[in-house]
């Protein structure tokens, strides 16, 4: 096993647990966590464009103004007068791209739904043809009800019920989306609510038998207790899983020879650890050839 | 009465009519079903994690991997869901040949669910029939992308290319003569005592539940409810395609066999008018060589052979990659409805269950 030129391996040191991850264990490959929570909302959007539009507004004020400066100069000085400047226009692609913004809400179910939550609903708006509303986490089961039940609504299934994880979210940690359908009316809504880190929301499973396993695989998934489910425990994952995999911090690489970036191998010394490595737990790997 | 002692059972993972690795913890009291708890997770891969950390391009290949049956429609919805989240607009060619194969495709898928279902409850012969059919489908998929199941048939924007040359005289070959293919299953199984006794009044699941548990697709029809998606939510080239429906009001094993069978058939409609009115021009949109998203989110259902098929994406501000992507799975949201159709049943019925919904277990387990 062991060549002349073969440097002196460390023993592979065992995982601690079963499936225990570390991130230590691969440096080169620390998981870089978002920066951003992109929360798609109206009034984020509007915010936006208002600022962009100030932004540009006074990047041309700041144009006129250093063109009036360098004009005085010019005419001081007895030179030809600067160019004017042009206002920048934005640059069209030339592809067929047109991004659905969100937009106003115009839809008779959206505000059917806001007159009867009130102030229990954070906000709705209409992006990409879908119909969105935020409800306040406590509120949502009472949010759910009104749209099974009520008249004009009758969103008669939830079809899928799924979560995500925004690290760098000012006070919220998760958002658990509810895409409901009206089979009746043939309509779809987005029910969403913004958690933070260890609130437990109420669980669906009473007004939606179907959010049973779709609120297993969030928790699963991403760490996100509901109260009230009758059986909440890991779905996919083994019992004993350490950590949730869907959570933004969670790596995707595992313990062992993978954290060997053999691209950066450039003299050969981490493959030949490697194999010595693979030796040593029994793995047989065909040697390189030698250059 | 008197009850005898209950005996906990193992049916799989690795039993061969669980499709998969499936496995279903059962209480029985003789032979009949106490309690039934399907335990999932046996081939997760992390596919959601993995695409959050591919681009938009890349991510498509792992759609093959999860209804590895009928790819062709998870990469329908991968396509249209990002093309959603960047408003592309497809070219009207490329939507025809997209529901042209991915309704083949809803044949292929249905011909194995047909083979496998009948195998399960015993009757061989039809195995062997529906499986011819198939190869035929396969071999036509491969002509067009270069693999049998794990297709990658679609890009973002479209088509990587347009039909290859004989592909639809070789398409039209097939059409001629499914009809009476399908006759013959139909010989096989339809009046045939056997199946009659093993499927009619097996399994039942009514309307109401269906709703409440989430149950889409042909279990659904099969208890009178008429919700498909190609029809409530037209995408691809559905809009512009006539067919029907076709509903059961049984709500039993038998019935959703027929509900399928008639699905084939308007299945083969659809692509006989996909393949008539194939309209002339580009199959590619113009988008750029790296997709790069606002913040954004949507939700793109379609209706995969076995129900609703739904993809979920977040995109962030200047994202390569998805920043979140769900997938809405028809057969794991079914295969809740595995219990309620099977206790108080014979154990002998838990395997036409299973069957009968139809389930995919790389997709239940993503």
């Amino acid at each position: 096993m062991s060549e002349p030129n073969t440097p002196e391996v460390p023993p592979a040191e065992a995982p601690s647990g079963p499936y225990r991850y570390d991130l230590a264990a691969s440096p080169q490959r620390q998981i870089v966590l978002p920066k951003t929570a992109p929360v798609p909302s109206l009034a984020t959007y509007k915010a936006e464009v208002l600022a962009q539009a100030a932004a540009d507004e006074a990047k041309w004020q700041k144009q006129l103004a250093d063109f009036e400066v360098a004009k005085a100069k010019a005419e001081a000085e007895g030179k030809d007068a600067p160019k004017a400047p042009v206002r920048a226009v934005p640059r069209k692609d030339d592809n067929d791209l047109k991004t659905p913004w969100p937009v106003e809400a115009v839809d008779p179910d959206l505000l059917s739904l806001q007159g009867l939550l009130g102030d229990r609903a954070e906000e709705i708006f209409q992006q990409a043809g879908e119909l969105v509303c935020q409800v306040k986490k406590e509120a949502i089961l009472e949010a759910l009800e009104l749209c099974r039940d009520e008249g004009d609504l009758r969103y008669e299934m939830l079809a899928d019920e799924c979560a995500t994880h925004y690290p760098a979210g000012k006070d919220f940690t998760f958002s658990v989306v509810y895409h409901l359908t009206s089979i009746s009316r043939q309509k779809r809504l987005r029910l969403r609510i913004l958690i933070p880190e260890g609130f437990a929301p109420a669980s669906a499973c009473e007004i939606y038998p179907s959010a049973n396993w779709m609120e297993r695989e969030i928790y699963d998934m991403l760490g996100i207790r509901f109260t009230g489910h009758p059986d909440m425990t890991r779905i996919l994952c083994p019992e004993d899983w350490e950590g949730y995999p869907l959570r933004k911090e969670y790596p995707t690489v595992g313990w062992g020879q993978r954290d060997i970036d053999f691209r950066e191998d450039r003299g050969g010394v981490l493959n030949r650890i490697a194999m010595t490595t693979a030796g040593q737990l029994g793995i047989n790997l065909k040697q390189p050839k030698a250059d | 009465m008197f009850k005898n002692e209950e005996m906990e059972i193992n049916l799989g993972p690795q039993h061969p009519s669980t499709h998969g690795v499936l496995r279903v913890k059962l209480r029985l009291d003789g032979e009949t079903v106490v309690s039934c708890k399907p335990v999932i997770g046996y081939l997760h891969r992390g596919v959601e994690k993995i695409c959050e950390n591919k681009s938009y391009f890349q991510g498509q290949v792992w759609t093959d991997r999860m209804d590895y049956v009928a790819s062709i429609s998870n990469n329908l919805g991968w396509a249209e869901g990002v093309e959603k989240l960047f408003g592309i607009e497809v070219p009207r060619r490329a939507k025809y040949i997209r529901t042209l194969l991915t309704e083949q495709n809803r044949l292929a898928s249905h011909l194995l669910w047909l083979a496998t279902h009948a195998l399960d409850i015993g009757a061989m012969t039809v195995f062997l029939y529906a499986f011819r059919e198939r190869e035929y489908l396969l071999d036509l998929f491969e002509s067009f992308c270069g693999a049998r199941l794990t297709t990658t048939a679609f890009r973002i924007g479209g088509l990587r290319e347009d039909l290859p040359p004989g592909f639809i005289k070789q398409a039209q070959v097939f059409q001629d003569r499914f009809l009476d293919c399908v006759d013959e299953y139909e010989t096989l199984l339809t009046e045939n005592r056997i199946w009659k006794k093993r499927t009619i009044g097996v399994a039942r699941l009514n309307a109401e539940d269906c709703i409440a548990l989430g149950v889409t697709g042909p279990v659904l029809r099969a208890a009178g409810v008429p919700y498909d998606i190609r029809k409530a939510f037209p995408y691809a080239a559905y809009g512009e395609m006539a067919f029907e429906v076709p509903t059961r009001t049984e709500a039993d094993t038998y019935a959703r066999y027929l509900v399928r069978l008639a699905e084939m058939r308007q299945s083969h409609r659809i692509i006989q008018q996909c393949l008539e009115g194939l309209p002339e021009g580009p199959v590619m949109a113009k988008i750029p060589k790296i997709l790069k998203s606002e913040v954004n989110e949507v939700y793109h259902p379609i209706e995969a052979p076995k129900g609703e098929l739904g993809y979920y994406f977040v995109g962030e501000k200047g994202g390569t990659m998805p920043y979140r992507m769900h997938v809405r799975a028809p057969s794991f949201v079914n295969l809740q409805a595995l219990p309620k159709m099977v206790e108080g049943r014979l154990l002998a019925d838990v395997i036409a269950a299973i069957g009968t919904l139809d389930v995919v277990l790389g997709e239940i387990d993503r």
